[in-house]
């Protein structure tokens, strides 16, 4: 449900970076000024859209997430750390990390004594409750990750109680009851969207204006939900492993991405929360090139669908024709150059991405558009009608262009459909609507393999319409396989998720993915970008690692 | 008092008018020029440029000055213009489209819609503005409010909304079946919008015209209301759709490009100049010409437009010949 791969539409995206991507991004993205020291306090201004909303329990997008995790400290949270430590899970509001029994069913943690939220109140163990009361009673975007929890099926209002979370705000225990042992739980445990607020602050709708207190680095005051707002360092902070911020004071402002992007050039914003867009990007990599920085942050993979239900892609040598044909080279173009080539399905820095040979040529080099050719002779689809949807986000039209023309050359009579982004995953998620080919993607909201792969190819996602699983995938083998391993430390299991990633592009080509895109970290003048970016795989950029130069 | 020749017919006479007025020529043949160029978009595209207006390679490389040139450089910068044959004005977009191809493609496209948009309004709009302004009544009170309605909306606005729910799922109205990527749908979208533009005036001088001596003549010798409106009312409305039919034109044009650049008009791989305004915008740093050719071709072809209508309607009022002949 959430995230259903558009870039902005998602949160909480954890992956685990390889430092030196981070570090480096390219040849030409590495900072390359001294860095200049790393100041305390002092206040900043930031660019952005803006979070959709500003209840932790309600919003999805990354900027709001950016800001909110400085604000909601959840029971075990992310590594405050650039690089691949980023996505380790560490204890937050919870003394330790939860103790996990009765075969992965039973999660048992217990609050830190003495904490109290920026308004005063103690933090009390049944906040947690109250907490996914809301998130589910509401309607949160992120509801279903704790749909394991036993009673919160049922759950109709707040007054409700959850069977499957008994809390003691004595002691500050709280144990958690899983229905079925899954292995995305802890990660959902460690999102602001499960984020202790006080229950009496916190009522059973979305709080918008002020939003709930929370326990945090940082305080926020809304100004105008549209326009701006501000973070300010809270000095009670004091959680183990979690840093304290370096900033006194943050200002996040509403701007356009081209405003925002000439005023971090000129130094009247100093970050911005948006990649710089069309012809801005090449611009500020050759300009400031000490202050601007390119990695895969959050994990992602954009890939074309084959709807396997539907003409011509029922038919499995067709599907490995579009495969062979793609030219990753043509598409970095389209993303100006920030996009990662793969033939993996399951993106780079999550458990179960393994590097190997690519089963149809080199996913940086020319597409073999010879074998694609014979394969659709093969398949006996020549000649037939197909059309690549797209939508309008640039450079999405672009890369349904690029299919399109691809799809002539190896023998199909293309067409190309463009749907306004507003509507478009609604539309090709509807199997009525029979779309045969079309542009998707997904960004990770944890580093679990099974949060890409159960919304985008098992068949259990097929139970909703719109659904993610736009290849519309039912296949009896890997949905066993998918059920079974979420059961399972995925740590363990990485090489079996290898395998499923195999199974699916290359054994079968449920899909063709062609890369990863890449985002920016642009920061001004007088932040210090090299040592403070912030480069997070969960949080894109941690804002309580940014600090000024000195 | 005038120094009108006599025994010449308004049409002649007005003809004769509009030879004198030198910049509407003018104007008028600049438009003629620019509907040439596009016409003849197929000859620059097989026997100049050798590449089609949705067909693009961004791999691939021209030859400038004896160098190898990337036709989209690998961080999606397009090549600027070459004063080749191929790229001429360099590359549309990041898929390496041709810009000079798909500028003169567009021009079709978007010249194209106008003509049809406004053809079509004119019809509907003398359809309900004689039978509202003849038949008056419940009939009038019928159509004038439809109009009154359409009219009370910004047309940019209306039009991005009827365009972005037809771009979903194209018209379907029973016997009319339109689908999304039809050329059809920005033409029906911009003609329904412009029906009141046209159609309240026709209105108004058809109420006029209904009292004048020869259409009580024509009455009093028991003509039927229906051929009394084809053969005495449309006869002397003439004029006044000669006036307004390239100004509906150039505003349809013009309405075609606000369309296309917000993405609800012609559907892509189909140039327009609007959507080719749009695709350039998002490139204006490192390739200004991307946006600003195809601002100038609408311009000039609108401005074109407008300069020859005036000099059409100067030519065809009275008042405007009084002011001439003086």
């Amino acid at each position: 449900m959430r995230g259903i791969g558009r870039a902005l539409a998602v949160t909480g995206v954890a992956g685990a970076l390889s430092a030196g991507v981070i570090a480096c991004g390219s040849g030409t993205d590495s900072s390359s000024s001294g860095g200049g020291g790393k100041k305390t306090g002092g206040s900043i201004r930031i660019g952005s859209v803006l979070p959709d909303k500003y209840d932790p329990t309600q919003n999805q997008t990354i900027q709001a997430y950016q800001a909110n995790q400085t604000v909601y400290t959840p029971l075990t949270t992310f590594k405050h750390v650039q690089g691949k430590g980023g996505a380790t899970i560490i204890p937050g509001l919870a003394e330790a990390l939860p103790k996990v029994s009765n075969g992965g069913k039973t999660y048992k943690l217990k609050l830190r004594s003495g904490l109290k939220y920026s308004d005063g109140s103690p933090v009390k163990a049944s906040d947690f409750e109250n907490t996914i009361k809301r998130l589910v009673v509401t309607g949160g975007p992120f509801s279903s990750f704790v749909n394991p929890i036993v009673g919160v099926d049922k759950l109709k209002s707040c007054k409700d109680d959850v069977k499957g979370i008994v809390t003691d705000d004595k002691t500050g225990d709280i144990t958690i009851n899983l229905s079925q042992a899954d292995t995305k739980f802890p990660f959902a445990i460690s999102e602001t969207w499960t984020a202790p607020t006080p229950a009496d602050k916190s009522p059973c709708k979305g709080q918008e204006n002020p939003p709930p207190p929370g326990y945090g680095a940082y305080t926020w005051k809304i100004q105008n939900p549209s326009r701006q707002f501000t973070l300010t360092k809270n000095t009670d902070f004091n959680l183990p492993g979690i840093p304290k911020g370096n900033v006194a004071k943050m200002t996040v402002v509403k701007s356009s991405v081209e405003k925002m992007t000439q005023d971090v050039e000129t130094g009247k914003l100093d970050f911005m929360t948006e990649d710089p867009t069309g012809d801005q990007l090449p611009e500020v990599r050759r300009r400031y090139k000490d202050r601007i920085s390119l990695a895969p942050t959050p994990p992602n993979i954009y890939y074309f669908f084959l709807n396997v239900t539907v003409p011509p892609f029922n038919k499995i040598e067709a599907r490995k024709a579009v495969n062979y044909a793609i030219d990753s080279r043509a598409l970095q173009r389209i993303f100006s150059g920030r996009l990662d080539p793969t033939c993996n399905f399951i993106p780079k820095n999550v458990i179960g991405h393994k590097d190997g040979s690519c089963p149809y040529g080199d996913a940086a080099g020319a597409g073999d558009i010879a074998m694609a050719r014979k394969l659709v002779k093969q398949s006996g689809t020549a000649g037939q009608t197909v059309t690549m949807w797209t939508n309008s986000k640039s450079p999405r039209p672009d890369i349904g262009e690029y299919m399109r023309t691809l799809l002539k050359k190896i023998g199909y009579k293309a067409k190309l459909k463009t749907l306004d982004q507003q509507v478009y995953f609604d539309q090709v998620g509807q199997k009525r609507n029979k779309a045969q080919i079309g542009f998707t993607d997904w960004f990770m909201d944890f580093p679990h393999p099974s949060d890409l792969l159960e919304p985008s190819v098992a068949g259990a996602a097929l139970e909703s319409s719109p659904t993610f699983n736009t290849s519309f995938v039912n296949d009896a083998t890997l949905n066993k396989k998918i059920d079974d391993l979420v059961k399972q430390d995925p740590e363990k299991v990485a090489d079996q998720y290898a395998d499923l990633d195999k199974y699916i592009v290359q054994d079968k080509a449920y899909l063709a993915p062609y890369g990863t895109e890449q985002s920016t970290s642009f920061f001004s003048e007088r932040m210090n970008a090299k040592e403070c970016a912030g480069v997070h795989p969960v949080y894109k950029n941690d804002f309580l690692q940014f600090c000024l130069k000195k | 008092m005038g120094t009108e020749p006599n025994g010449l017919g308004p049409g002649r006479l007005a003809l004769r008018r509009l030879r004198r007025n030198r910049s509407a020529l003018a104007f008028g043949v600049l438009f003629m020029v620019i509907v040439a160029l596009c016409v003849a978009a197929p000859i620059w595209s097989h026997h100049f440029a050798h590449i089609g207006p949705t067909a693009g390679d961004n791999l691939s490389q021209v030859t400038v000055d004896g160098k190898k040139k990337d036709v989209v450089s690998p961080d999606g910068v397009p090549i600027g213009p070459t004063w080749q044959g191929r790229y001429f004005l360099g590359a549309a977009d990041g898929n390496g489209k041709d810009l000079a191809v798909r500028l003169l493609y567009g021009g079709r496209n978007s010249l194209l819609i106008g003509v049809g948009a406004a053809l079509i309004t004119t019809v509907v709009a003398l359809i309900l503005g004689i039978l509202a302004g003849f038949l008056r009544g419940a009939v009038d009170g019928v159509i004038s409010r439809m109009m009154d309605i359409v009219w009370a909306f910004p047309v940019i606005l209306l039009g991005i909304a009827l365009g972005t729910a037809f771009a979903l799922g194209g018209v379907n109205l029973g016997v009319l079946t339109i689908g999304q990527d039809s050329k059809w749908v920005p033409i029906l979208i911009i003609a329904i919008v412009y029906v009141p533009y046209m159609g309240r005036p026709i209105r108004g001088q058809v109420l006029g015209l209904r009292e004048r001596e020869f259409v009580e003549a024509a009455r009093a010798q028991g003509m039927r209301p229906l051929r009394l409106m084809f053969s005495e009312i449309l006869p002397n409305l003439s004029s006044t759709v000669i006036v307004f039919f390239p100004l509906m034109v150039a505003n349809a044009i013009l309405l075609e490009a606000a369309l296309g650049f917000v993405g609800v008009g012609v559907r892509p791989p189909e140039p327009s100049w609007g959507t080719l305004i749009g695709v350039g915008v998002e490139r204006i740093q490192t390739g200004p010409h991307l946006a600003i050719v195809p601002g100038v071709m609408l311009v000039l072809a609108v401005l074109g437009l407008n300069v020859f209508g005036d000099g059409v309607r100067d030519a065809f009022d009275p008042r405007s010949t009084i002011r001439e002949e003086r």
